[in-house]
């Protein structure tokens, strides 16, 4: 175990020698990178501003860059035009997890000039499996940087830059202003609102992709059609977010890939689409011919792809109307009553005395075998791993004539009874909603654990599986 | 032409939850009369498929699919494969053979 250790913390030391060093040679050969992207971007720039300008190249691509990238630039929807616009291009990856590691793999592959990668997160273990850029020595170690090591192993030639921070109201203007589309990789509702009025209050696209369980959903958002010399329809505005859904869904009615799950590929394949509608997007295809006012839906369970039709742009929309309500960045977190950051929900709605840690609750089942436990998880969850002699009550059940069997178990039992789930959110709310329908004696026997199976895991017993 | 109405309904992007699991369905709705005695018009429209759908295949925590007389936020409406709001939402009125979509937005990433 000891070699172990210290191999471990070797190869940390050589990890970080390794990352320092190919800082190093990225701003060596930086000198000696053509100069062209920020020339070309200036150039489309001004080309948006007055489309009847002629399209006027000033340099041809290095023999390196034609090389490199020819496999693309022999498309004719590409071509040498296109892979100029994409070095010149600036795009920001909000999210380095399931969405954003492919969309980001393929950008970077593209030449796409600049990439921004946001994530205030740490890799974990359980990510891997879907976020393609990370890997297993690089658990603990920031999303963003990961992932921009990562994208430097695939193209020294373009410029990276993590952002290590939760991007907010206060920054988020700021930091978007530098780049020229938004892909919205992330995994909340308050930040997917905060993104779309970025991209609306920017006049940038947003390049929406989420995905939970088998399913993803792919769109683009606040399309303007004066940014892009090609199209035809000069004041065309697509929908923004808000266009489509002005209110946010209740809370409880939202899902999350840690709660419910997902399939790997899933989100491969819609941050992969949203690479491919960015590059699309940056070499100039017209609003027919992107995801714009339709939204692409897709089902992995029987394998369907469906593109539907959005409504157009709201005139009267809150933000991207000519008379906005809203101008500037809102508490997105008040506003649609939910946390961007779910490991910080802790709910504590329960009376002390209706609690139990996992250490006592241990020394209770060791002294009797009658002690109820209520494992309110989902029978799924409760399949993966379970404590002995645990009841399965899911909470997503327990309603009506279901809540009665369990108030019946609750009343038999001679002893205490605890509830379980796997963080102690969902156990407490199950508390609370037998504590609110049954009789005041049967009241002080009913705990729930705290902390859940995480805790139990923790404290009690290492073998437990915490997923 | 008292030829029972037709139509497909599905669901999507977890709204399947609270109908048990199953995304897609085909229905055969009756004379809208015979079901509704009181109603003052004579053809289905979504609204009176929402209230249909509450009363016949919904059966727990309708609030986490219908708002007042309408779906939740977050739930998009697809009359074939098109947004409801293109076609006057609640007033649409129900054509045979239609398939009408309920989709709840995914937000993981
Ligand atoms: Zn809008």
């Amino acid at each position: 175990m000891d070699d172990i250790d210290r191999l471990e913390k070797e190869i940390l030391v050589l990890r970080e020698t390794l990352r320092r060093k190919e800082k190093e040679i990225f701003e060596i050969k930086k000198e000696f990178m053509p100069k062209l992207p920020s020339k070309v971007e200036k150039e489309i720039v001004n080309q948006n501003e007055c489309a009847k300008n002629v399209v006027k190249i000033s340099e041809k691509l290095p023999k390196w860059a034609i090389e490199r990238y020819s496999r693309q630039i022999l498309l004719p929807e590409i071509g040498v035009k296109g892979q100029e616009k994409l070095m010149g291009a600036k795009v920001l990856v909000v999210g380095a997890g399931g969405l954003g590691c492919p969309a980001a793999v393929y950008l970077a592959g593209a030449g796409v000039g600049e990439i921004g990668i946001v994530d205030y997160d740490q890799v974990d273990l359980t990510n891997i499996h879907r976020q393609i850029l990370h890997s297993e020595a690089d658990q603990n170690v920031s999303k963003a940087q990961s992932a921009a090591d990562s994208l430097r192993s695939i193209n020294s030639k373009i410029k990276l830059t993590p952002y290590n921070i939760e991007l907010n109201p206060s920054n988020a203007l700021e930091i978007s202003a530098n780049y020229d589309v938004i892909l919205d990789c992330t995994d909340n509702v308050p930040t997917r609102y905060m993104l779309n009025d970025v991209s609306v209050l920017n006049k940038m696209p947003l390049i929406s992709g989420s995905a939970l369980k088998m399913e993803g959903q792919l769109t683009i958002y606040g399309y303007r059609a004066k940014t892009n010399q090609n199209d035809k329809g000069y004041k065309y505005i697509g929908p923004c977010y808000r266009c489509v859904f002005p209110t946010p869904p209740p809370p409880e009615a939202v899902g999350s890939c840690s709660a419910d799950g997902v399939a790997g590929p899933i989100p491969g394949v819609i941050g992969t689409l949203q690479a491919l509608e960015t590059i699309k997007l940056i070499v100039g295809q017209t609003h027919d011919n992107l995801l714009v006012g339709r939204l692409l839906l897709f089902d992995g369970e029987d394998m369907s792809f469906r593109n539907v039709k959005l409504r157009p742009r709201n005139p009267e929309c809150e933000i991207c109307s000519e008379s906005p309500k809203i101008t500037k960045l809102l508490n997105y977190e008040v506003v649609c009553r939910m946390q961007s950051k779910e490991k910080d929900l802790d709910l504590d709605i329960l009376p002390p005395k209706n609690r139990i840690t996992a250490m006592k609750l241990a020394e209770a089942l060791k002294a009797t075998n009658k002690h109820l436990l209520v494992d309110v998880r989902s029978e799924h969850e409760f399949e993966m791993c379970k404590l002995d002699g645990a009841v399965n009550y899911p909470l997503e059940k327990l309603h009506r004539s279901n809540i009665d069997l369990l108030l019946k178990d609750i009343r038999d039992c001679c002893c205490r009874v605890t509830f379980i789930c796997r963080r102690g959110n969902d156990s407490q709310i199950a508390v609370k909603r037998v504590l609110d329908v049954i009789e005041d004696e049967y009241k002080d026997k009913i705990t729930d654990l705290t902390g859940g199976l995480h805790a139990w895991s923790k404290y009690v017993d290492g073998e437990f599986p915490v997923y | 032409t008292m030829e029972p109405l037709k139509v497909h309904i599905q669901f999507g992007g977890g709204a399947e939850l609270l109908f048990d699991k199953i995304k897609r369905r085909e229905v055969e709705l009756p004379a809208l009369k015979k079901y509704y005695p009181d109603c003052k018009h004579e053809k289905w429209l979504i609204k009176d498929l929402l209230v249909w759908i509450k009363d016949n295949l919904l059966k727990e925590r309708p609030e986490l699919f219908l708002q007042g007389d309408s779906v939740r936020p977050g739930i998009l409406v697809l009359i074939n494969d098109a947004d409801w709001e293109l076609y006057g939402e609640l007033d649409y009125e129900l054509q045979q053979n239609d398939t009408i979509m309920f989709i709840s937005t995914l937000h993981g990433g």
